[in-house]
């Protein structure tokens, strides 16, 4: 009987026990320059025309290139060329670009190719990753960005519609308004002038030119096999885990940038000027998206760069918003820079209670206590967010703290809650704000948002929701009110203020359901305008006139606040730019003495 | 035995149909169209109706030959799963995710069975001593924390002060060298519930006549505690155990996700958080069939440990 029970437990055991190990062996040579950094969400694919996030543009970015590119140092951003020869050639009516392209760039090595040489990159290459996007059998979501641009893009589309599958789609069918003479020459010819062609279609890398033998070759497992021509190449994917890419050895070379802005040289930026890059052998992103572990693998310096998070922001920083001693003892940098988001809380324009009632929304705008939020919810580093524009923009208004109704006045709310109820006919029924988590932030934030507007006399309900429950009753047109907002893409505030545009409504990005007449026509009016004073002054009269409407009260801009090992070369906070670790370098001396350090600051 | 075997085994049948009903219904006509999902922010309208094309959203729910209730069982039967929202094949990322997952719980599982079995049958047999209230006492602080502040303090403490062990995964590691924190904070979390319940079956046992009658013919404690006391209580043991080996396919959620650990518990919270409902389907699938193979096991396992009873 035991002998039976013995025999039972060791035949079990060890097939549980090893099935579960793998080995595993990436280790890394000590010589090897190895960027680590980490990423708090995992790679949701490596395609660039299905791409969706920005944790996946920025891997893609190093493997892909693009024709353009922001230059790393310069401020205001500048567009330099990538894999274009010189900047782009407008027509004298907008409407006509022509873009020469580098010669020798070679595709990374796959078996994609014949005999697995990667070949030389054409022109060829750039239309096809457009019509990518367009080909609607590849259900990439970023086509609204390009629709209705290109001359014959949008009848390439139709054409694709009537495809049966995405295997009887012609590519080789032609564009008017996408042309490529020769195998170094790419002509776009376009409906209208579209001032933001060169940071839309050239410089994101969800438009990103393909090798279509890969595409070709790895059908939809193309997801998980990246084939550029970038600096690095894909090495290990390990889902939810780590990614690893290395040196990509066709890769032409770069040079460092031989030109920054005033103080770049005296911070060493410039050290490296005209170098070949990358510097780095390889990059290893973990996937870490607890705080507490990537603070503690930061702080053993297994991280090169990390953001502070919140609950250890006392240990970093002192009240001053300065970095503790501690951190300055162990040599850690700490960069704060604003980025170009505005957050909100914003208002469905299509609900019966809020649409018709002015003096409601701005009673909900006047009661928020911006600067108790910010404090409370990110560590007083915040900026209060006045209007749509954020303020690291060009076209940002300075006045703008003056106009609006985002300062707090819970008697001025109360005011205009009596004339809400006016219109209204009695009292206000109780008001539905959507969150888009169930975490404690949006709790917490939850809570507050309730609490303020229940001080002026409203009565609230806050309704917590996972995110694609937030996004369906989003695309519905289903909230009442919602806490929302993001980023800017690029370096134009049209971006922020195609949210307000009446054509995008939901599901489009105007989530508000907003319409203004005026604001579409000036709207129409701006998107073929070039950058000029004159557009960014109709752009500030734009946001005035959504300020006036009040679709939204809005609440901060963020400011990331970043902390760097002092062995990580070559820093320096780029908004807009994504593939950076091609500028970065390491001191491996100072890395490997740095767990001594470590021991010295904590005795 | 065999015909015993072969009944149960096609019991399973109507019980796979039933789960596989149950979760079209769930995630299918309850939950609702997933197209935005799949499409992702902002998709066009002819995208979406792509999707739809694509993933046979738009054929009929029932009664047809190609509805998508056909569909759904035809795929699970054969293990098609389809693709993830990510568009990597389901299978695939079930397969990866297995691997990581079994090695951290199954250590966590026999530690945890294996220790607190031994502690239960001592303080059993020490019962109502200073060691047996001490270890209750023990046990109910282990109930009454939370799983996350182990995981936290360990974390803290173990890997990051004292250095004895890595903070969090990386490619460098080998398996033995990531999962031995994980497995030690697993057991120690689990040690509190398992101890108290095999205590309480070891005492049932130990007021049994028959202990009482080994000790008065001179049997010494080890004999009767191991091949008395022990034997006896191996049905509620058994029980206990092996219906709970289905459950290590699962994962474990926060140790999977607070070390990094690439495994299916992971896996399956985050489909359920991004509504995936291809991997929670085929989790779902998958956890039932192991289950009800495990039910037929724990009822052999019975007849191995147990001379009377018979599965015939």
């Amino acid at each position: 009987m035991r002998k039976r029970c013995v025999i039972l437990f060791m035949t079990i055991l060890p097939v549980f026990v090893f099935a579960g190990c793998k080995g595993k062996s990436s280790a890394h040579d000590s010589n090897e320059m190895v960027l680590h950094q980490m990423l708090n969400s995992k790679i949701k694919c490596l395609d660039p025309v299905l791409i969706q996030d920005e944790y996946s543009m920025n891997v893609c970015n190093h493997m892909f290139e693009t024709l353009y590119q922001y230059h790393y140092l310069k401020r205001p951003y500048q567009l330099v060329p990538l894999l274009a020869d010189g900047m782009p050639e407008f027509s004298g009516d907008g409407l006509t670009c022509t873009v020469r392209i580098k010669k020798g760039i070679r595709f990374q090595d796959d078996k994609c190719f014949p005999n697995g040489k990667g070949r030389e990159f054409k022109s060829s290459d750039f239309a096809y990753g457009v019509r990518r996007t367009a080909d609607v059998k590849s259900l990439s979501p970023n086509w609204a960005v390009i629709e209705n641009k290109i001359a014959g893009l949008d009848e390439f589309r139709e054409y694709t519609k009537t495809c049966k599958t995405a295997a009887d789609v012609n590519y080789s069918r032609s564009i008017e308004g996408l042309l490529t003479p020769d195998d170094y020459t790419i002509i776009i010819k376009l409906k209208r002038p579209w001032p933001q062609l060169v940071d839309n279609l050239m410089v994101d890398v969800r438009n990103a030119p393909m090798a279509k033998e890969a595409v070709d070759y790895y059908g939809k497992d193309i997801i998980a096999h990246p084939v550029g021509t970038g600096p690095f190449i894909l090495k290990n994917w390990e889902r939810a885990s780590y990614i690893e890419l290395v040196r990509n050895p066709n890769f032409r070379g770069e040079p460092y940038p031989t030109e920054g802005d005033p103080g770049d040289k005296e911070a060493g930026l410039l050290d490296d000027a005209g170098k070949t890059m990358p510097f780095a052998d390889k990059v290893v992103w973990t996937i870490i998206e607890e705080d507490q572990p990537s603070w503690l693998l930061f702080m053993q310096g297994k991280i090169d760069a990390r953001a502070i998070p919140k609950d250890s922001w006392n240990e970093a920083m002192t009240a001053t918003n300065d970095l503790t001693p501690k951190m300055k003892q162990l040599e850690i940098r700490l960069y704060a820079f604003k980025d170009p988001s505005t957050f909100y809380l914003g208002f469905n324009m299509l609900d019966p209670v809020l649409s018709k009632n002015k003096p409601l929304r701005q009673a909900i705008n006047h009661a928020i206590d911006r600067e108790t939020f910010i404090k409370l919810f990110f560590n007083n580093t915040y900026d209060i967010a006045y209007g749509v524009i954020p303020p690291v923009l060009a076209s940002y208004n300075p006045d703008i703290k003056n106009r609006g109704y985002s300062d707090y006045d819970p008697n001025k709310s109360k005011e205009l809650l009596v004339e809400a109820e006016k219109i209204q006919g009695g009292k206000i029924p109780p008001l539905k704000i959507a969150m888009q988590g169930t975490d404690t932030f949006y709790r917490q934030y939850g809570s507050f948002v309730q609490r303020q507007l229940e001080v002026i006399g409203l009565n609230v309900e806050v309704e917590y929701m996972d995110w694609p429950t937030f996004q369906e009753k989003e695309n519905k047109r289903q909230h009442q009110i919602f806490a929302g907002g993001g980023g800017a893409g690029i370096p134009d505030a049209q971006d922020s203020l195609s949210e307000y545009y009446s054509k995008y409504w939901s599901p489009g990005v105007n989530h508000f359901n907003y319409k203004n007449p005026e604001f579409d026509r000036l709207y129409e009016q701006t998107e073929v305008m070039m950058d000029s004073p004159e557009r960014t002054k109709l752009y500030q009269k734009m946001e005035l006139i959504v300020l006036e409407d009040c679709p939204a009260a809005f609440l901060d801009h963020r400011v990331r606040y970043v902390l760097v090992h002092d062995w990580n070369k070559n820093y320096k906070p780029d908004i807009f730019g994504y593939g950076l670790s091609k500028y970065y370098k390491v001191d491996l001396k100072k890395r490997a003495e740095y767990p001594e350090l470590l021991n010295k600051v904590k005795d | 035995m065999g015909a015993y075997i072969i009944r149960r085994l096609l019991y399973t049948i109507p019980i796979v149909f039933g789960v596989l009903l149950l979760t079209f219904i769930l995630f299918t006509v309850v939950g609702g169209d997933i197209s935005f999902e799949i499409a992702g922010k902002n998709a066009s309208p002819e995208t979406i109706k792509e999707i739809r094309e694509e993933y046979g959203f738009n054929k009929p729910l029932f009664l047809a030959w190609d509805s998508q209730l056909v569909r759904h069982f035809k795929d699970a039967l054969t293990f098609d799963f389809g693709r993830a929202l990510d568009r990597e094949p389901v299978i695939d990322k079930i397969k990866r995710g297995v691997g990581p997952s079994l090695s951290l719980t199954i250590p966590i599982f026999f530690g945890e069975v294996i220790i607190s079995v031994s502690i239960a049958l001592v303080i059993a047999f020490l019962r109502g001593r200073i060691w047996d209230i001490l270890a209750v006492i023990l046990c109910i602080a282990g109930m009454s924390i939370p799983y996350l502040s182990f995981i936290l303090f360990g974390q803290y403490f173990l890997a990051y002060k004292l250095r004895l062990f890595p903070v969090f995964f990386s490619p460098d590691l080998s398996v033995p060298q990531y999962v031995a924190l994980p497995v030690l904070i697993g057991i120690v979390t689990g040690l509190g519930g398992s101890v108290r319940f095999y205590r309480t079956v070891m005492l049932d046992e130990m007021r049994a006549d028959y202990v009482r009658t080994a000790f008065a013919k001179g049997l010494d404690v080890k004999s009767v505690l191991f091949k008395h006391v022990l034997k006896n209580a191996m049905i509620p043991i058994l029980t206990q155990v092996v219906l709970a080996i289905p459950f290590l396919f699962l994962g474990s959620l926060l140790l999977e996700r607070f070390f990094g650990i690439p495994g299916v518990g992971y896996l399956m919270v985050e489909a359920i958080g991004s509504r995936d409902y291809f991997v929670i389907n085929a989790m779902t699938y998958i956890s039932a069939i192991l289950f009800v193979i495990f039910n037929l096991i724990t009822d052999v396992c019975y007849a191995l440990v147990d001379p009377r009873i018979t599965l015939d």
